[in-house]
């Protein structure tokens, strides 16, 4: 979105699950856990309900990285959702890769609604990965 | 393959005269050297047209989607495979459709044979036995067939349909190939070389959607790319979009793409998009050990999931 | 001119134009911006692309605007005014160019972007020596020398190009070019000769004029549900063809919104269709019968020729293995009609 100036920092944008990292999230900040403002949140109902359209997407329009983050395995409102779209997701995140995409664009997790401190730490690292990539430059429409 | 042609023949016959099908689905012979053309027999004595050789590249389970009548459909390996996902995918009916198996020994690539010629036209060409005879104004070349045959053909496995009904010609016994060649070259390139050859071969695209069109697996009554309300993504050759149409093809025939080739021949652009879908199918392959139809009861990948499924990616 | 010399031509054309000639790619050649020193190839038989996406690009930016809280502010056009120079243009592109004049730029309706860059436009073709299987330009009025639609045409006689001049336009450009040489009488007649030659060379021969008047009528003819059959409905053979001509204006915004025009195709399944959902063409039935009805019957009847120049492009690459000109020749001799009754 913008160039890699001195002060460049990435933009992220994080689908959370409503169930779980959504209140994870919120417990990060409701504990005044620290981690970087860099993450944007698009709350939906399900890991599962990310189209891998909507991260392709996300790339397309500048966003330096993506997260998804859903309930662990097993832990699912809706029983499977996240099961479904662990093959989803695996299956993209080879495709991106062999096409070009930097490793570390794309990440995912598991955090539960008690794991606000979990959350503070994925986000953390996240930040810190698309950060060393810079700017994202590939598949963005001028 | 020749062998096959009377055999083809006698069944499209006996199925049309015992009034088993409305309709058959074959080759036959096309206006240009090296080409067939799809064709539907209701007669019997158009029989003798059906044609089969190294040039029926056309994937003809394309036909049988959505339709009502009672089909025979001449079919390779990839053709009947493609037919056990679409059936799987309820979008064919297998009772309506006989599927007339034919042994396969490779297609061949008319782009290979019109980079050999470098621009000089193909008047007449002849396959007999491993020997490919090309003839135009001034030149005349007997050449290996092994050299111009499809890629997708070199790698494949199941040149004797997996499923049919009635089976025509000798069978191929299947072949030991190591599937995943074509890929492992790219793969072992750098991101950036990767992207950046993704990017030059993409950039030739002209949006024509000849390679949607020509896969059996593209079947949306709408498509993402046609989707106008709203529009999904940019319709123009932006470069961004072009790449993000082959992508999102790419993975939504995950899982079920056979790899018949079909949208790299179709590609007037000689854009080799099995380099993407033969990827799909590797990750299939070894992440959840699955090679898509070869049979009408298993439920793709993508359809699926384990309790155990692999997810070192995710943290 | 003697044919190393064309460095030189390209030299001087640049010197004015921007000049777009056939480049080899793999085993591809296609239209592109060359610059002096740039390597072009005049041998060659057809470019896989016709050369209309010169003056009718697949994705053309009308204007770009920015709506602010006062209004809409329009940012105009780009450049139209620059000069282009089209070299080796084969006589059944040049001949689209002059069809596609007819219409863009005919009666009541100009469209600006394409009659301004045509008018700017000098095209100095090259004739066909070697017309191949899949040419069928005499059936379509045109010729492997044909002059239709150009201003220059080269044709190659041996070492030599001889090059005759066909318009006004051509004429001046010749002037600025003094150090041609003067045509010598023997080559004039080789180059007849050649003409000739080429001429018997296009072995394939179609009805294309009587097609006409067959179609009238045959509008709601059961016929048409044979020939569809095996096409697939993808854009192979609009997008290559040099006159198919089928638009679609949008809206797209990145930065700044752009009005832009891209190339559409009739054989697409969202091909007219409406914002109400429904879609005059429902099926590849009527999107077939519009391509053929397009070309050879409702053209011809407003502008007077078909609306096809013959170069076999669409029956090269489609991947079907769909014939025009079978289709074409069956309807001119009642071949399709018999077959069904």
């Amino acid at each position: 979105m913008e160039s890699a100036g001195e002060g460049w920092t990435p933009k992220i944008l994080a689908f959370l699950c409503n169930w779980c990292s959504y209140a994870g999230a919120d417990l990060a900040g409701i504990s005044r856990m620290q981690y970087p403002p860099n993450i944007r949140v698009v709350r939906v109902p399900c890991s599962g309900r990310v189209n891998p359209y909507f991260v392709i997407k996300a790339l397309q329009h500048g966003w330096d990285g993506v997260l998804v983050s859903g309930c662990h395995p097993g832990d699912c409102h809706y029983i499977s959702g996240n099961l479904v779209a662990r093959r989803r997701f695996a299956v993209l995140k080879d495709l991106l890769e062999y096409f070009g995409i930097e490793p570390g664009r794309l990440n995912f997790s598991w955090v539960s609604a008690a794991e606000g401190e979990k959350f503070a730490i994925v986000v953390k690292d996240v930040v810190e990965k698309v950060k060393s990539l810079g700017p994202a430059e590939r598949l963005v429409k001028r | 393959m020749h062998n096959a042609e009377e055999s083809i023949r006698e069944a499209a016959k006996k199925l049309l005269s015992e009034k088993k099908v409305d309709l058959i689905v074959g080759h036959e012979q096309g206006t240009l050297p090296l080409r067939t053309t799809p064709c539907f027999i209701d007669k019997v004595e158009d029989v003798p047209k059906l044609v089969w050789n190294e040039n029926c590249d056309a994937n003809l389970s394309k036909y049988l989607i959505g339709r009502k009548e009672r089909m025979g459909v001449v079919a390779k390996g990839c053709d009947a495979r493609s037919i056990a996902v679409c059936t799987f995918e309820k979008q064919i009916v297998r009772d309506n459709v006989v599927i007339i198996g034919a042994p396969c020994s490779g297609l061949i690539d008319k782009k290979k044979v019109r980079t050999k010629l470098e621009g000089k036209e193909l008047l007449e060409a002849t396959i007999e036995d491993e020997q490919i005879q090309l003839k135009g104004e001034g030149f005349e070349l007997v050449l290996p067939k092994k050299d111009f045959v499809c890629s997708s053909c070199l790698t494949c496995r199941h040149k004797t349909p997996p499923i049919y009904d009635v089976f025509a010609g000798t069978k191929v016994p299947e072949v030991e190939a190591d599937e995943f060649s074509d890929v492992a070259d790219l793969e072992a390139k750098s991101s950036k070389e990767r992207w950046t050859h993704f990017k030059e071969a993409l950039d030739k695209c002209i949006r024509c959607y000849a390679c949607r069109d020509v896969c059996p697996l593209c079947y949306c009554k709408t498509c993402f790319v046609d989707q106008t309300m709203p529009i999904w993504f940019g319709k123009t050759t932006d470069l961004s979009d072009t790449m993000i149409y082959h992508l999102v093809r790419a993975f939504h025939v995950a899982g079920r793409c056979v790899d018949c080739g079909a949208c790299s021949r179709a590609c007037p652009m000689n854009i080799n998009l099995r380099e993407l879908m033969k990827k799909t199918e590797k990750i299939m392959k070894e992440r959840y050990n699955y090679t898509a139809g070869l049979s009408l009861e298993k439920v793709p990948p993508l359809g699926e999931f384990k309790m155990d499924d692999s997810q070192e990616f995710i943290k | 001119m003697e044919k190393k010399r064309i460095p030189k031509l390209i030299k001087e054309l640049t010197k004015e134009h921007e000049v777009f000639a056939p480049v080899k790619k793999e085993s591809l050649v296609f239209f592109e911006k060359v610059s002096p020193g740039s390597e072009i190839s005049l041998d060659f038989q057809n470019t896989t692309k016709s050369p209309k996406e010169v003056l009718f690009p697949q994705t053309e930016i009308l204007f770009t605007y920015d709506i602010k809280k006062n209004g809409v502010e329009i940012e105009k056009a780009p450049e139209l005014r620059k000069k282009i120079a089209l070299l080796g243009i084969r006589p059944c592109d040049a001949k689209a160019l002059s069809l596609l004049d007819k219409f863009f730029s005919s009666g009541d309706h100009k469209d600006f972007y394409f009659s301004e860059k045509r008018r700017n436009t000098t095209t100095i073709g090259l004739a066909c020596n070697r017309p191949i299987s899949t040419c069928f330009c005499t059936s379509m009025g045109g010729a492997p020398f044909g002059k239709e639609g150009m201003d220059l045409l080269l044709q190659d006689i041996n070492d030599k190009y001889l090059i005759e001049t066909v318009t006004e336009k051509g004429d001046k450009l010749v002037e600025k070019l003094p150090w041609l040489e003067d045509a010598e009488k023997a080559d004039i007649e080789k180059a007849r000769d050649l003409a000739r030659d080429a001429e018997r060379a296009v072995t394939s021969e179609i009805s294309g004029m009587s097609v006409t008047k067959k179609l009238d009528g045959m509008f709601d003819n059961p016929l048409w549900d044979q020939i569809y059959k095996k096409c697939l409905g993808c854009g192979v053979c609009t997008y290559l063809c040099p006159t198919c001509c089928c638009f679609d204006v949008l809206d797209e915004a990145t930065t700044k919104w752009k009005r832009i025009r891209i190339w559409d195709s009739c054989q697409f399944s969202c091909f007219t269709l409406q914002g109400s959902g429904y879609n005059p063409r429902p099926s590849g039935k009527e999107r077939m019968r519009q391509r053929i009805m397009h070309k050879f019957n409702y053209f011809p009847k407003n502008h007077g020729e078909n609306f096809c120049v013959g170069c076999g492009r669409c029956v090269q690459e489609c991947p079907v293995n769909f014939d025009i000109r079978e289709v074409v020749e069956g309807i001119s001799t009642d071949i399709w009609r018999k077959k069904n009754g």
